[in-house]
Parts: structure tokens; sequence; C-alpha cells
């Protein structure tokens, strides 16, 4: 399950608001018969990250997102209260809508999926609009990420 | 002395499904010691062969990431809650 036609609407104007940044966000679902969701826009920190170490952090907020940690604690909390994370979207500014190698890179911790459960939608923008929206998924019958569904089952 | 620990899902095949853990522990240091003592798992994981926290891991104690207090050195007390959690992160560039 990915994103609503409702939730697609509200990250894609996320996403042309924030060009041209990427954004990122998640979605979070309750577990059990109530299946609650919760969409939670989240602020990238990469322009903070390339100005305080731009060697390190070579890429600024044009072609990477960095979630905010603190987002990331509000989000972990969630998860304590039953929700999982259903959904990770970001932006690409100027370029397709792909699961780049860093988008790869990153979705993985020691070999494995970080989110092995979860869809990773990515919009590309260009020109401050949204021209295309698409979605990946952990496959583990073949190792990777493979092409999903944008829109809710 | 009693620090609560959260787990987050992405660590969590490494702790037997648990999202809480309760150690002692008087510096965030001794308790990743103890929790990869516990949960072998965790090794690799959260720190690296020289025993620094990956650049994608973030601990928290309480609401405060530990490199805004004391790093690794950051003394616990009783009560204490410590999150170890994954950057997100990611984003266009070559294909």
């Amino acid at each position: 399950m990915a994103l609503t036609a409702s939730e697609l609407i509200q990250v894609t104007a996320q996403a042309e608001a924030e060009y041209p940044a990427e954004c990122c966000g998640v979605l979070l679902v309750r577990s059990g018969t109530s299946g609650e969701r919760l969409l939670v826009p989240c602020r990238n920190i990469q322009d903070e990250l390339h100005a305080s170490d731009p060697a390190k952090h070579p890429r600024d907020s044009r072609t990477a997102y960095f979630i905010d940690p603190k987002d990331l604690l509000a989000i972990g909390r969630r998860e304590a209260q039953g929700y999982a994370v259903s959904v990770i979207y970001h932006s690409h500014i100027e370029a397709g809508a792909y699961f780049s190698p860093t988008d790869r890179k990153n979705a993985l911790i020691d070999g494995e999926p970080t989110y092995p459960d979860a869809v990773y939608v990515v919009l590309s923008v260009v020109g401050k609009q949204v021209v295309d929206t698409r979605a990946f998924g952990w496959d583990p019958g073949a190792r990777d990420f493979v092409s999903r569904s944008v829109a809710a089952s | 002395m009693s620090v609560q620990v959260y787990i987050p899902t992405p660590f969590r095949r490494a702790t037997d499904n648990k999202d809480r853990v309760a150690l002692d522990a008087p510096d965030v240091k001794s308790l990743l010691d103890e929790l990869e003592q516990h949960y072998g798992g965790l090794k690799g994981l959260v720190r690296n062969e020289r025993g620094e926290v990956h650049d994608h891991v973030n601990i928290y104690v309480n609401n405060e990431g530990i490199e805004a207090l004391q790093g690794l050195g950051t003394e616990l007390k009783d009560g204490d809650e410590v999150a170890i959690i994954p950057a997100l992160a990611g984003g266009g560039g070559p294909r």
C-alpha cells in the first residue's frame, strides 16, 4: 500500500512548495483493524549539513535530502504507539522519478533493507511542477528495489 | 539504576523484535557495550570497528542528540531514555 489520492495531492503540494529543495517525509500506518494513517512531512536538513561540513556533505538540498533527526525521533515515538513506516517519500529536482544509487545505498544497513516493508515514493519536480511520481519497494527474491504502485490498494 | 533503550524497527531484527530494552549503564558508551553484549547482531549496525557511531545513526538521551551533549561519554541516570535512530536520507544524482 502506498499513497491515497488525497495523500498524493498533499505530497505533491509539499514537493512543489519546497522546490528547488528536495522535500521528504513519511506515511505512518497504525497496525490492527483501524489502519489509521498519518502523513508526516519532514524537514530536509541537507543544506545545514552541507554548510557545516561541505567535504563530508558535498550535496545541498537540490540533490539530496536528510530527514531532520528530530523528526525521526518523533516518528520513532509513533512507532512505539503501534504505527509503522509504510511510505518514505522525497523529490528529485530537475531529474526523473527514479530510485537513485544514493537512494538505494541509504535504504540499506549492512546490506539489508532498513525498512523492508516500506514503499519509497519518488517525485520528479521540473520547473516547480511535479511531472512524474514513482514507487519502489524491496524484493527479497531479487534482493533489490523494484517498481511498485504509487496508488494505495 | 535502569535506562530504557528504544530500539527502532530497522534494528529489531537484532534484538529478538524487542522495541525496548532496560539496561544499567553509567554512560552511553557503556550502554552500547552492554547492548552489543546482549544482542550480538547489533555489532556493526550502530558502531564501526573503531567503536565510533556510524554517521547514519543518531543517538538521543531523552530528547537531545548526544553530539550536543558529551557524545559517547554522556552520563546516564536512572529513568533516562535512550533512542537509537538510523538516518533517512537519499536524493537525486547520477543514474
